[in-house]
């Protein structure tokens, strides 16, 4: 049994602070859903909300058709992998596992079975004996993870459970989760502050910034159409680069001069546009180095970062705003190179004073 | 392995002068209780001829014979025994429920009623002593188990550390185990408290210590020989009997009385070390 949750206009106040403001949000069944955003944005309480250990101030949480917000966290038959892994510290590995079903009188046979597939599915076998002191972070990890399986709910529930473990081991068990989410078929929610994470492991994600949900998507549609300039900011890296523009109508389209007076062609049909002042977004993807007749505009590179497959060329313009560009790995530019620079204009977005987005065509239909 | 990592080769000069003021302070420790120890072992007669014959043999053990076979030590100790384990085991039940409900529970007035508590500490006992020996002598508590136990009970400090230590265990415990269907009380029972064992050590062993020592209540309220705890019939036998039966056989008493909390600190060692280092970190 797997969940679809429903949360419909929920509020979350502490005092005079409100953290969530009249939020909706349909998860489907078996769905890998990720929350992102800054640290503050809502989205831990969010989560907490829906496992019951936040309460509801106004709306509604459902699973499956049933309203849960009113039932205490164990009657709502989820799991949840914290942050710091909670695992019961004078426990043994299998006894932390094992807890949950021994509250609800599952029979000891049974248990032992299930604590025993779920050992042998996370390679923790030969770690059941022991206790979460004599554990890595990584191990650690896999313990929380199976101390969630062996109740076998209808959601599992992930509180930035990556975020303690060392960067090369973050990647591994990134890859694990993701290896996991594909043998055992449940609704996962996933916490986090990372856009890789969310990238790499969600089916869609739900973009929340200052109490609101500023964008719900698949990771490429969050990448390549972000609803906001906040989206275009947050997800992607390097970040976006914008610039001031004015706009003109070229058959029907906008077209972009930027500052220096480089101009970008656009298929976003102009009369779409509303507000005064634009800025253009562009990914550093789509600005290239170029050569003779390719270059839109140049620039002293100030910065040079080599990636290995990549170099990326912080390149300051000649009317002063720095962009960021990519080159390949093994690029010849150095600091203070004089570069040409080719810049996409069909590869753009455009934003307004308020932060809303617009989209080139091929975009939106990719 | 280098000779310089062992012995005092590779120590410094700083760390000898520590170290043999270490040993001057513990040789000043010790003294005493060597002393005490060095006269119970010798004959009365000859101490009141000589006191310097605690130098040199013949020493006897007919000081404790006598003890075993004369004394009321052990009904006193049995009081000891009675009211130090009863008042620790009751301490540590009320101070660890206590200190949950304050670390845990949201209940109206919960910090003006911690407050409240702290304001205990700063209460001497002696300031409400002659209410307490009204009331208990009222109550017909005196010459009982209960009236020697019932005032240690109050025990702020008690509910401070266990509060403070509650306090200190993550939430996400509680959360993880309200998420494994725990009920309050399990939660409490089967996750909180065996986490906070070292302050239960450490704070049962200051209990029994405080109260094994204490002389002060049980004089007023246990007036009766067979009511003595070790403290007070170990200060009676000085009254009335020091002279007539001699310093080894009062030496050996003290001994006696000293023994048991000897045996506890040996055990307990580890967590008396923690729990006043802890306390000096603090």
């Amino acid at each position: 049994m797997t969940a679809h949750i429903e949360i419909l206009n929920v509020s979350k106040r502490y005092g005079a602070l409100t953290v969530l403001d009249g939020l909706s949000l349909s998860i489907k069944a078996n769905e890998f859903m990720v929350f992102l955003g800054p640290s503050g944005c809502g989205k831990s309480t969010l989560l907490r909300m829906i496992a019951g250990l936040e309460s509801v101030d106004e709306g509604t949480i459902s699973i499956n058709g049933q309203r849960i917000d009113t039932l205490p966290p164990g009657k709502r038959d989820i799991a949840m992998v914290f942050q710091s892994y909670a695992l019961y510290p004078h426990m043994t590995v299998a006894d932390n596992m094992a807890f949950g079903l021994r509250n609800i009188n599952m029979p000891a046979d049974v248990i032992s079975a299930r604590v025993a597939e779920a050992a042998r599915m996370l390679e923790i076998t030969h770690l059941l004996e022991r206790k979460p002191g004599q554990l890595s972070g990584g191990q650690r990890q896999r313990v929380a993870i199976g101390r969630a399986i062996v109740k076998e709910p209808k959601a599992f529930l992930f509180d930035e459970p990556l975020s303690n473990l060392d960067a090369a081991l973050r990647v591994r068990t990134r890859v694990e989760l993701a290896q996991l989410r594909n043998r055992v078929r449940s609704t996962m929610v996933f916490v986090t502050h990372d856009q890789i994470e969310a990238m790499t492991l969600a089916d869609r994600i739900v973009v929340m910034n200052n109490r609101k949900i500023e964008q719900i998507g698949t990771p490429m549609e969050i990448y390549s159409q972000p609803a906001s300039r906040f989206v275009a900011t947050f997800v992607g890296s390097p970040t976006m680069n914008f610039l001031r523009v004015s706009l003109s109508n070229q058959n029907g389209f906008a077209r972009a001069t930027l500052p220096d007076g480089t101009e970008l062609q656009t298929s976003i049909p102009l009369e779409s546009i509303d507000g005064s002042e634009h800025s253009i977004g562009i990914r550093a993807e789509a600005i290239k180095r170029a050569n003779g007749a390719a270059a839109t505009t140049t620039g002293k590179v100030d910065v040079v970062e080599r990636l290995g497959d990549r170099t990326l060329l912080y390149t300051r313009l000649r009317e002063g705003s720095i962009i960021v560009a990519e080159d390949i790995g093994n690029s010849r530019v150095a600091i203070g190179d004089e570069i040409a620079l080719s810049l996409d204009g069909m590869r753009a977005h455009l934003f307004d004073s308020s932060g809303r987005a617009w989209h080139n065509q091929e975009a939106s239909h990719g | 392995m280098s000779s310089v990592s062992s012995g005092m080769i590779g120590r410094s000069t700083g760390d000898r002068i520590v170290l043999a003021l270490t040993i001057g302070m513990a040789i000043v420790m010790m003294a005493p209780i060597a002393w005490v120890v060095a006269l119970s072992l010798k004959d009365n007669k000859e101490l009141m001829t000589d006191m310097n014959s605690v130098f040199h043999a013949p020493y006897t053990i007919q000081n404790y014979i006598n003890i075993l076979a004369t004394s009321s030590v052990f009904r006193w100790i049995l009081n000891s025994v009675i009211v130090s384990g009863v008042l620790t085991i009751l301490t540590l039940v009320l101070s660890s429920l206590a200190g949950y409900g304050f670390a845990r529970l949201n209940f109206p007035f919960r910090n003006a009623l911690f407050v409240l508590v702290l304001l205990g500490l700063a209460v001497p006992e002696q300031a409400v002593l002659i209410a307490r020996h009204q009331l208990f002598s009222w109550l017909k508590f005196h010459n009982t188990y209960h009236g020697l136990i019932l005032p240690g009970l109050a025990a702020p400090f008690g509910v401070f550390l266990m509060t403070q230590y509650f306090r200190a265990i993550p939430r996400e415990l509680d959360e993880a185990a309200l998420l494994d269907n725990a009920s309050r009380f399990k939660i409490f029972w089967k996750v909180l408290l065996p986490l906070t064992l070292p302050a239960q050590a450490t704070l049962g062993i200051f209990t029994f210590l405080s109260s094994w020592n204490d002389y002060f209540w049980p004089l007023i309220s246990g007036t009766k020989k067979e009511m003595y705890t070790l403290t007070i019939g170990i200060a009676s036998t000085q009254t009335n009997f020091a002279q007539s039966e001699g310093l080894g056989f009062l030496m050996s008493q003290a001994v006696f009385a000293g023994a048991p909390i000897l045996i506890l600190y040996l055990f307990f060692q580890k967590y008396i070390v923690t729990a006043v280092s802890g306390a000096a970190v603090r």
